[in-house]
């Protein structure tokens, strides 16, 4: 129940520090502020979800995932021993193809993909339920080669060399991967000795 | 490296590919559109609801007041005091966090300690919460388990490098 109980938090408590802070006006204005926000974000998504799944679907056609599929296929078992259809595995292969690729609006719709068919799997197989928290971390740790965004901050700012980062990013990055599916796994083992 | 060619080239290759198998590159763009614009609209409602919620904090001083709060046991991981909003920030709003590394670099210079530190965190960090919600609103699951502290002890993990790397 994250999700409930968190946005409740998030809520509520916004709410009375605006009151108690005399900012009480703010409240209405800043919600529906958000609310704007989320439909810009999703138009602004939209656009790339149309032109990446269409891409995807031809992608798809040519059996390229599948093969794609073969290459990452060890490490996956591991991660992921839950799955066993073949299209969710196709799925979570992409999302990671396009996370690493720096192709964050394509990643996205995949990864939904891949988290629809999971859920589905799950009836079967409560196992799945591991699988769907291992690609949330393996998303939320965000593997990616090249931080686009920042380097392109960085000569805005005028820096004298904006490549510096590159290395430590990179480093970083897959430090926090690493320690993040370390743990997943951990957890992954307790629960399913816990259930028996 | 020539970033700027990644997509041209994967593009220009998969129509390639597709000439060559002879498939029908059109109808399959467009069978697949119509699925991506399936997924934004099953996304907005969760997007409303965590980026009122984020909103509001922001509005409110919230997010200010937490990050004054934790500052101090963030601290312990060794990063300059000036970087340690960004810990917090960083895993719930994209924006909010990229202006704070601008202002970051405004203020100490892009090649500064602090500057690297932060913009070392923007690119190996993620908006974690968000993530969570959007891939969760494609399922009828509402438990999002021990996916969430994982990440965030992964971020953390990755902050901590972060520190080691550029003192």
């Amino acid at each position: 129940m994250l999700l409930q109980w968190l946005w409740w938090m998030m809520m509520a408590f916004s709410v009375a520090y605006a009151c108690l802070t005399g900012q009480a006006a703010a409240v209405l204005p800043a919600a529906l502020g958000g609310a704007a926000d989320a439909v810009a974000l999703t138009l602004r998504l939209c656009a790339g979800y149309l032109l990446f799944c269409g891409l995807i679907e031809i992608l798809n056609a040519l059996k390229a995932t599948e093969r794609l599929n073969a290459l990452l296929r060890p490490a996956l078992r591991r991660l992921m021993p839950g799955i066993e259809s073949e299209e969710c595995m196709q799925a979570v292969t992409l999302n990671l193809t396009a996370n690493l690729l720096g192709l964050g609006n394509a990643a996205t719709p995949s990864g939904i993909r891949a988290m629809a068919l999971m859920d589905q799997e799950r009836k079967r197989r409560p196992a799945a339920l591991y699988a769907m928290y291992m690609l949330l971390i393996l998303n939320a740790t965000g593997l990616q080669l090249l931080p686009t965004t920042v380097l392109t901050l960085r000569v805005a700012a005028g820096s004298a060399m904006p490549n510096a980062v590159l290395w430590p990013t990179l480093a970083c990055n897959v430090a926090s991967s690493v320690v993040g599916v370390r743990l997943g796994l951990a957890c992954m083992r307790r629960r399913e000795a816990k259930r028996g | 490296m020539d970033n700027e060619l990644v997509f041209p080239l994967l593009l220009l290759a998969l129509l390639g590919a597709a000439a060559w198998k002879r498939l029908p590159a059109y109808d399959l763009f467009v069978c697949g559109a119509k699925q991506g614009l399936g997924v934004a609209v099953q996304v907005l409602p969760n997007l409303a609801g965590m980026l009122c919620a984020l909103s509001l904090m922001e509005a409110s001083g919230l997010t200010a007041a937490l990050c004054g709060l934790a500052a101090p046991a963030l601290g312990l991981l060794g990063l300059p005091p000036e970087v340690t909003p960004l810990l917090l920030l960083r895993p719930m709003s994209g924006s909010a966090s990229l202006g704070l590394v601008e202002s970051l670099m405004e203020r100490f210079g892009p090649d500064s300690q602090v500057g690297l530190i932060a913009c070392t965190l923007m690119g190996a960090g993620e908006t974690i919460f968000y993530t969570v919600c959007v891939y969760m609103s494609a399922t009828e699951e509402r438990r999002t388990g021990y996916a969430v502290p994982c990440a965030l002890l992964g971020a953390l993990a990755g902050a901590w490098l972060a520190g080691r790397l550029f003192s």
